[in-house]
């Protein structure tokens, strides 16, 4: 940063800090150019405000500069908040879209069933070894999936208004939605190729194709958020 | 007063100073100055984060206005915001009354002749 006092040398001096700001910032490009963008209005307002006062351009930008702080305190304040939206967007996503794969997967086996035939009875006969308990499972990872993303939402949302959130615990626990939601689908992928090697006839293709692309999808994004967020945790401390 | 000696009522003075109505950040920054009798002087760019976490918890709400020929994200409180400064306000009040007496020297006792 030079403090030539060359008259509009303002830019230079205030891009470079920008710059120094937006080095620290992880996540979303988006998230970032809008940052940028209210930071840098603020800093024009600031180097306006210094030249008013009398300040030649360049030593007003240089002066609005200083005003604005360490860049480093900055994009701290800022890595929490964007770990928070991101965390926030994490959690909701998993929480709309597993009922909707879950459904999907009940569709499958309703279908399924239906072409079983006979299974009206009450007493349920697994179609193939293991199949009782790898739902059991899928429940389970399902339920720390929902868990994990209501946390996650609670702890950027409202809440915060009353509740003081350590920034670290949105990510954490849209991380641990994340990975709940991996192994939910993940397990559901393993019981159709399971259904598949051992009844075939059994399943309704349609359905079951639907439902095993669906959590194929689902996975691969809730295991790239989850280590996203996880990346955001990290950048947080 | 320095970024330390605030913390825990940044986010109630925030609120104070969109009360009266709709302002952008460095306006935000230069009420803050204003009214505190140039006592408050934070670094600018560290109001920003603040401004974008009340903004997540519902208590002020913005958008982006060209006026002037310069975008600027605009703040405004919402009706929770307006609520929250009420609360902050009468607690504050309290406290403050409390800490005043309790910091007051303690009259001499006097004794009767």
């Amino acid at each position: 940063m030079s403090a030539d006092s060359q008259p509009g040398a303002g830019d230079v001096p205030v891009d470079g800090y920008l710059a120094e700001v937006t080095a620290r910032l992880p996540g979303p490009a988006r998230a970032r150019a809008g940052i940028v963008a209210e930071l840098r209005s603020g800093l024009l307002d600031a180097t306006d405000a210094h030249r008013s006062a009398g300040l030649p351009p360049a030593e007003a930008a240089l002066a609005a500069i200083a005003e604005f702080g360490d860049p480093a305190q900055v994009s701290a304040g800022f890595r929490a908040e964007i770990a928070a939206s991101q965390a926030r967007r994490v959690a909701v996503s998993l929480l709309v879209t597993g009922p909707l794969v879950g459904l999907l997967w009940i569709a499958t086996a309703a279908a399924s069933h239906l072409r079983a035939g006979p299974v009206l009875g009450g007493h349920w006969a697994a179609p193939f070894p293991g199949m009782g308990v790898g739902i059991y499972l899928v429940a389970a990872a399902a339920g720390v999936t929902a868990w994990g993303a209501l946390a996650g939402i609670a702890a950027t949302g409202r809440l915060t208004r009353w509740l003081p959130v350590r920034p670290q615990r949105a990510p954490t626990a849209a991380a641990v939605a994340g990975y709940g939601a991996v192994c939910a689908d993940g397990l559901g992928l393993v019981l159709l190729a399971a259904g598949l090697a051992t009844v075939p006839g059994k399943l309704a293709l349609l359905p079951a194709a639907a439902a095993g692309a669906a959590s194929l999808v689902r996975l691969l994004l809730a295991g790239r958020a989850a280590r996203r967020c996880l990346t955001l945790r990290a950048s947080l401390a | 007063m320095r970024a330390e000696t605030l913390k825990g009522h940044l986010d109630g003075i925030l609120l104070a100073v969109l009360e009266p109505g709709p302002r952008h950040g460095y306006a935000i920054m230069e009420a803050l100055r204003v009214r505190s009798g140039g006592q408050v002087d934070l670094p600018t760019g560290t109001v920003y984060p603040a401004l974008h976490r009340l903004e997540r918890a519902g208590l002020v709400e913005a958008s982006w206005s060209a006026a002037g020929g310069r975008r600027r994200r605009v703040y405004q409180l919402t009706p929770a915001g307006r609520r929250a400064l009420d609360t902050e306000r009468s607690t504050w009040r309290d406290f403050s009354a409390a800490v005043t007496t309790l910091l007051e020297p303690m009259p001499l006792a006097v004794s009767s002749p």
